[in-house]
């Protein structure tokens, strides 16, 4: 059992969000074409790393810039594992994972590729990050940052945002790159899905498929399957009662 | 006899087939599903999926039967013909596998497209202690706040109870706010 997936999926400093969230204990493992990174988590906070390579495996980085190293990596998988134990280890990181993940944001060359998961171009919707983050972090922006920061209300585009400050596109999508990373604004995801106007079910679909229940199911469950219980097209309007009945029932399974 | 329709639905090993049968009748319901399609008959060849299914009788008169879909999007045309009729459906997805995300949305982007009935996503294996809450994955789902995303361990009888009642509350609230649009 284990959080498991690559940077392409998530991104350190999303990893690093919800571990101060949970707040989660564990060991987690990057695994890089060339290198190896351990860090240490305790009680949402990273406490220590070590970051190996090369064909001997020598240790090339410790501490905050082993996980600043592994911050400027565009790819690797990782492995989050629950461990208990790391609560006994002595920190030998000393700045939170928000100071960290902003010392990879600024060394990095394109901060847009730390989270390959969001596109950001001109129409991209953002807004103040809805995840909850730790009161005082040792995170401190610089000018754009505050001033695209303070452009940001509820689903502000990135165009919007370029217009209100002045500052060019290409400026403009790097800083926000870097209040994602740093977990402070958040992409709107456009698959939010709008209240869709009420249309029957489409069956357009019977005439390129037929669906042949297999011998072992029942008839009635095999119709129930495929044209569906209740009536017809229409979804079933099941009375208030009827749906009291099915939630008392579940209740006391 | 009355039968009312909910179907589990979400991406390969999301906890379909396990949650069905936490809450089952039935003891063993992962069955074979014939499916022929056209061009495949031309090309001779036949598929066969699984399909899950679990019943719970609610009274004399009325059995409340689940389905799992077929995760692959190769069979999305099943979810047409099991989401007709349904009362509404769950959207699993797995809490310990963030590269699971982007299918996930597209099957709710279908299933969105498919069909009208309400739907909660039901965040899977939040016994892991290193799974990711479930906030993290409304965020990076996209769900709009007015659906519910609710904490699941399909492998735990209250846990799914919990989700079949947060869904069945979900209908319930949609249906009210449906009859206030139309009154
Ligand atoms: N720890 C844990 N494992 C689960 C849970 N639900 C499912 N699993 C496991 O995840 C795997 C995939 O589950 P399954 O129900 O077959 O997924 P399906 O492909 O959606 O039908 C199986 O090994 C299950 O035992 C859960 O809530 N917690
Ligand atoms: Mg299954």
């Amino acid at each position: 059992m284990a959080l498991e997936g690559t940077l392409q999926d998530m991104s350190l400093s999303d990893l690093f969000q919800v571990f101060r969230m949970g707040p989660k204990t564990g060991v987690l493992i990057l695994v890089s074409t060339a290198e190896r990174g351990v860090i240490y988590v305790a009680d949402g906070k990273v406490v220590d790393a070590v970051l190996a390579g090369g064909p001997d495996r020598r240790v090339q980085a410790t501490q905050e810039e082993a996980v600043i190293q592994m911050l400027l990596w565009d790819n690797a998988s990782f492995v989050f594992r629950h461990d208990p134990s790391v609560m006994s280890r002595p920190p030998r990181i000393t700045h939170d994972s928000e100071w960290l993940v902003m010392e990879g944001v600024r060394r990095r060359d394109d901060p847009a590729r730390a989270m390959p998961y969001h596109s950001i171009t001109l129409d991209t919707m953002l807004q103040l990050s809805s995840l909850p983050s730790s009161a005082e972090s040792g995170v401190s922006l610089d000018v754009n940052q505050w001033r695209i920061l303070s452009q940001i209300s509820r689903n502000t585009d990135v165009r919007t945002i370029c217009e209100a400050t002045g500052l060019p596109p290409d400026q403009t999508i790097r800083t926000v790159a870097e209040l994602l990373a740093i977990g402070l604004i958040e992409v709107v995801i456009p698959s939010a899905l709008p209240p869709r106007p009420k249309t029957p079910p489409k069956s357009h679909h019977d005439h390129v498929v037929s669906v042949t229940p297999a011998a072992h199911l029942t008839p009635e469950l095999a119709a129930a399957a495929v044209v569906g219980v209740g009536a017809g097209d229409e979804r079933p309007q099941v009375g208030r009662g009827l749906l009291d009945a099915i939630m008392r029932r579940i209740r006391g399974l | 006899m009355q039968a009312l329709k909910i179907v589990i639905t979400g991406s390969y090993a999301a906890g379909k087939t396990q949650l069905i049968r936490t809450i089952s009748d039935i003891d063993t319901i992962s069955t074979d599903y014939e499916v022929t399609l056209d061009e495949e008959r031309q090309l001779k060849r036949e598929t066969t999926v699984a399909l899950d299914f679990g019943t719970i009788a609610i009274n004399d008169q009325v059995t409340l039967y689940l389905f799992g879909t077929p995760g692959q999007e190769r069979f999305d045309f099943m979810w047409e013909h099991l989401t007709v009729g349904c009362l509404g459906y769950v959207v699993m997805v797995d809490s310990t596998r963030p590269g699971h995300f982007a299918e996930t949305q597209r099957l709710m982007s279908r299933f969105i497209e498919i069909t009208d009935a309400p739907f909660i996503v039901a965040a899977n294996k939040q016994d892991d202690e290193a799974a990711l809450p479930v906030s993290y994955v409304r965020r990076r789902l996209g769900v709009p706040l007015e659906i519910p995303v609710l904490p699941c361990v399909a492998t735990d009888r209250p846990s799914v109870k919990g989700v079949l009642l947060g869904l069945l509350k979900h209908i319930a609230t949609q249906n009210q706010m449906n009859q206030e649009q139309s009154a």
